[in-house]
């Protein structure tokens, strides 16, 4: 938070059902696709923290990067993002989202995704494993509940920084809103 | 059904100059000049090794060349022939195999994107994998990767925090 703003206390109340309730648009990029089976399913079971599944960008809350992007990829992603609705969240997966990992040298990745959307949570490892996924997931609750999960207001703050970086590697980029 | 040999026989008997070797059982290998692979290719088609697999570039920087390489297979020989040809760095330019094989033009386009060859006869080689790139075709061995990426994106900063103390 910005100290301008004061969250009031419906936004208290409204952040702690939103923690209990998201639902998560895995954008299957790399290896993460793998590891989310596993974490939706009933060994390590996200259901349990109110984590599940959704198909449309328009009723997500959640966005899982789950691993390397393209520029071609990149382009898709930031549709997606802009399609959500607020409040949502970004999580990123993996070395690859948070300094390009393995394709570090690659003409076609980029090596840091909050450059170009704003990140809530990175999630370390190659590829995390679903406990480390789960834990990742149970810290952005408490960040929601913190009202620290503010990604989707510092994009609109800082769209031109945002806008700038993303068109530096991708030339013009379509608004759909 | 054809053995190797005989496949290799159904390339000499007709091409001459044609260097045919078996590689291992049912893979053959062509090496073929430029100007009578088109010819070949037809020729192979007609006598079943009607599968196009792809359509592989390799780029020979020293020899100043590039190699295109036809991969085809035949359900009924059960044989899978690949058809090499050489053709001029500089110019990069060759005729396209879309007439016999439709799909053709998927992998010339490829090939157009990451090696930048032309293919005469292709009227749609516009980007298939790459997006607004207006630096040297990526998979050409003069392209440097490194140099492209410094300049393309930013490292990640892990001093940030030092640096601002």
């Amino acid at each position: 938070m910005d100290g301008t703003y004061k969250r009031g206390s419906w936004e208290e109340v409204m952040d702690w059902f939103r923690k209990r309730s998201l639902w998560m648009l895995h954008y299957c990029t790399g290896c993460g696709a793998i590891e989310l089976p596993p974490t939706m399913t009933s060994r390590y079971d996200m259901g349990r923290f109110g984590i599940s599944p959704m198909a449309t960008p328009r009723q997500a809350d959640l966005l899982l990067v789950t691993g390397y992007l393209s520029t071609k990829t990149l382009r898709r992603l930031i549709y997606t993002y802009e399609q959500m609705q607020d409040p949502k969240f970004v999580i990123g997966f993996g070395s690859c989202a948070i300094n390009g990992g393995m394709y570090w040298d690659s003409y076609n990745t980029i090596k840091q995704l909050d450059k170009y959307l704003p990140v809530d949570l990175y999630i370390a490892g190659c590829m995390p494993r679903p406990e480390a996924i789960l834990d990742g997931f149970l810290e952005l609750r408490d960040r929601i509940e913190s009202g620290k999960a503010d990604g989707y207001k510092k994009y609109k703050k800082n769209f031109e920084y945002y806008q700038k970086n993303q068109e530096a590697v991708l030339g013009e980029v379509q608004r759909t809103q | 059904m054809r053995t190797e040999e005989e496949t290799m026989k159904l390339i000499t008997n007709r091409f001459l100059d044609c260097n045919v070797k078996k590689l291992r059982p049912q893979n053959l290998e062509a090496k073929v000049p430029e100007s009578i692979t088109i010819d070949i290719l037809s020729h192979l088609k007609s006598h079943g090794y009607s599968h196009l697999a792809t359509i592989s570039c390799v780029d020979w920087i020293d020899d100043n060349e590039f190699e295109l390489a036809y991969h085809l297979f035949s359900y009924e020989d059960r044989i899978n022939i690949t058809i090499q040809t050489r053709i001029d760095r500089e110019k990069a330019k060759y005729i396209t195999a879309k007439e016999l094989w439709p799909v053709a033009q998927f992998y010339e386009r490829d090939i157009h994107d990451f090696f930048g060859v032309e293919f005469e006869g292709n009227d749609n080689l516009e980007e298939l994998i790459l997006e607004n790139w207006n630096h040297t075709p990526p998979m050409r061995k003069d392209f440097d990767t490194r140099k492209f990426v410094n300049e393309q994106y930013e490292w990640r900063d892990y001093h940030e925090q030092e640096n601002a103390d």
